[in-house]
């Protein structure tokens, strides 16, 4: 759906975004995580063809950027970072206009789905400058979907929301999530891509790793099973000789074990620990946040071993 | 045509809403329609010829000051109206052309001066006939209605093109008013010169200035383009 090669962006001597290669597939969900400042807006510039790469080359669905630019926009949706809406006039003229500037078919009958799919309905007439800041991203997220676009870009959907708002919009991105359709996710709300996302990349400038955050965190720090035991019983993890296990640390009352097929080999581990005389209290997976993955990897965390 | 047509028609819905857009467009020229009556029934009652001939040109002046004025509201606020909303980019990112969204947003600016402008003539001679007895036949020649039907136009294309230049790098309202007040002067200055003449206006004169607004308008509208294209309005303007 998106294919970039080499796509660099410079602003004088200021490189933006570096040799970015990245393939994003059809309906799915791609976060692309970064500090401020390190390019994401600029990317999505480039890929919604609102300026032109310095050099290298993308196709966004199927159309190449710099030769199908109109075409181009009227196949993707862009969701800015501020809602960016006509204040003075209501949330029907405000998406009657954008439906009419992309020429959509019955355009009063696609703002009324859209309005009242997004609960605006009853608030229609209400200039937009009034509504609270939920409402408002709601409508500019109705915009941006108005002409069903192949694929949407969304810019830091929730970065300016309470959390009651932000969660009425990640929801609401869940909800939008089809076969047909690609969401493009610029955030830096970790949480938020760990669970909106199929795929995600990190980006500083230049492409730093991309892949399901689940994977990511495998190949970066591996799976881990921690076991809480009753007592310590100093010693036992040394006794621990199974061929499997990878690592074994120890936190007071628990083990931390590094294995590489935790569905199989927990019950003989739970085994061996019982038959050494350990009284298990839990066993669960230590699960990596994404935001340990993202500070080892922009920077900020010392890398594990 | 169609897309310009809508970003017509939501500039204007817009500025229907914007009590600083609603007094250039309405209250001002009635202040000149006011004042422009006044000066006529000034001019008739005057015993000195060459007085009343300068009334007459101030009268006239007032509906050559009017197109060019009654534009830099509009403009200005569509301009930095759309930075401090933020619709700007999403507006970029529609199928919308460059120049669609120039034409669009020069013409939202342009049509209601002329219009406003011929309808105040309109209203003016009406009243002037109502107040005075008739309207004074130096006033009704050709190059009156020359300078008023065919600078009007030129008068607020070049009104527009300044200020869309000057609304460009503002990011404040009033500050872009009051600059572009200041930067429409050169257009204006050939009709104060027109006001301090003892003779009438003649058609001479009316199609110097029409020169001169023709090139002046064309230059400014050059740059107004250049500067008006997707890439600059995101990474150069304020």
């Amino acid at each position: 759906m998106i294919v970039t090669n080499d796509l660099t962006r410079r602003f004088g001597d200021l490189v933006a975004v570096d040799s970015l290669n990245l393939k994003v597939e059809r309906g799915e969900i791609f976060g692309f995580l970064g500090p401020n400042g390190a390019g994401k807006t600029t990317t999505v510039r480039m890929l919604a063809a609102l300026i032109a790469p310095t050099s290298g080359e993308a196709t966004v669905a199927g159309l190449r950027l710099g030769v199908s630019n109109r075409e181009i926009r009227q196949k993707v949706g862009v969701l800015t970072e501020t809602p960016g809406l006509y204040r003075r006039l209501s949330a029907w003229d405000n998406l009657l206009f954008f439906a009419r500037l992309h020429r959509v078919p019955s355009p009063e009958e696609r703002v009324e789905r859209y309005l009242k799919m997004f609960e605006l309905w009853d608030r229609r007439d209400a200039p937009a400058g009034g509504y609270s800041k939920g409402m408002r991203q709601k409508l500019a997220i109705a915009r941006a979907l108005l002409h069903e676009p192949e694929i949407l870009f969304l810019d830091e959907p929730t970065a300016s929301l309470d959390p009651e708002a932000a969660k009425v919009v990640r929801d609401l991105i869940e909800t939008l999530q089809t076969k047909e359709r690609t969401i493009f996710l610029c955030t830096h709300n970790l949480d938020e891509a760990d669970r909106l996302c199929d795929r995600v990349a990190l980006f500083n400038q230049r492409l730093i790793t991309v892949g399901e955050p689940q994977r990511l965190r495998e190949e970066m720090y591996g799976r881990r099973t921690v076991i809480h035991l009753a007592d310590p019983r100093p010693g036992i993890e040394d006794a621990l000789d199974l061929p499997f296990v990878k690592s074994v640390e120890r936190l007071e009352n628990k083990l931390v074990i590094g294995l590489d097929d935790p569905e199989r080999e927990n019950p003989l581990l739970v085994s061996r620990l019982v038959e050494l005389g350990a009284q298990i209290q839990f066993v669960n997976e230590l699960r990596v946040s994404l935001e340990d993955l993202y500070l080892d990897m922009i920077g900020g965390n010392d890398v594990p071993a | 045509m169609y897309r310009l047509r809508v970003i017509l028609l939501k500039e204007w819905r817009e500025s229907l809403r914007n009590k600083m857009v609603l007094f250039g467009v309405i209250f001002l020229p009635i202040i000149l329609v006011g004042m422009s009556v006044y000066m006529i029934a000034l001019g008739e009652g005057a015993n000195d010829p060459v007085a009343q001939i300068i009334v007459f040109n101030t009268s006239l002046m007032y509906f050559l000051i009017l197109p060019a004025i009654i534009p830099l509201a509009i403009a200005v606020y569509s301009i930095v109206g759309e930075k401090d909303q933020a619709t700007l980019e999403p507006l970029l990112a529609t199928p919308i052309s460059d120049l669609e969204l120039f034409l669009g947003k020069a013409l939202a600016s342009v049509i209601p001066a002329v219009v406003v402008n011929w309808v105040s003539f309109g209203a003016f001679l009406g009243i002037t006939r109502l107040l005075v007895g008739a309207v004074p036949l130096q006033t009704l020649t050709l190059p009156w209605l020359a300078s008023i039907f065919g600078l009007s136009p030129l008068l607020a294309l070049f009104s527009v093109g300044v200020t869309m230049l000057v609304s460009s790098r503002a990011s404040d309202a009033r500050a872009a008013y009051q600059f572009s007040s200041f930067a429409i002067l050169p257009g204006l200055v050939p009709l104060i010169i027109y006001s301090s003449q003892k003779t009438l206006v003649d058609l001479k004169l009316v199609a110097l200035e029409g020169g001169v607004l023709l090139v002046a308008s064309a230059v400014v509208l050059y740059f107004a383009i250049r500067v008006f294209r997707r890439e600059q309005i995101l990474t150069r303007w304020k």
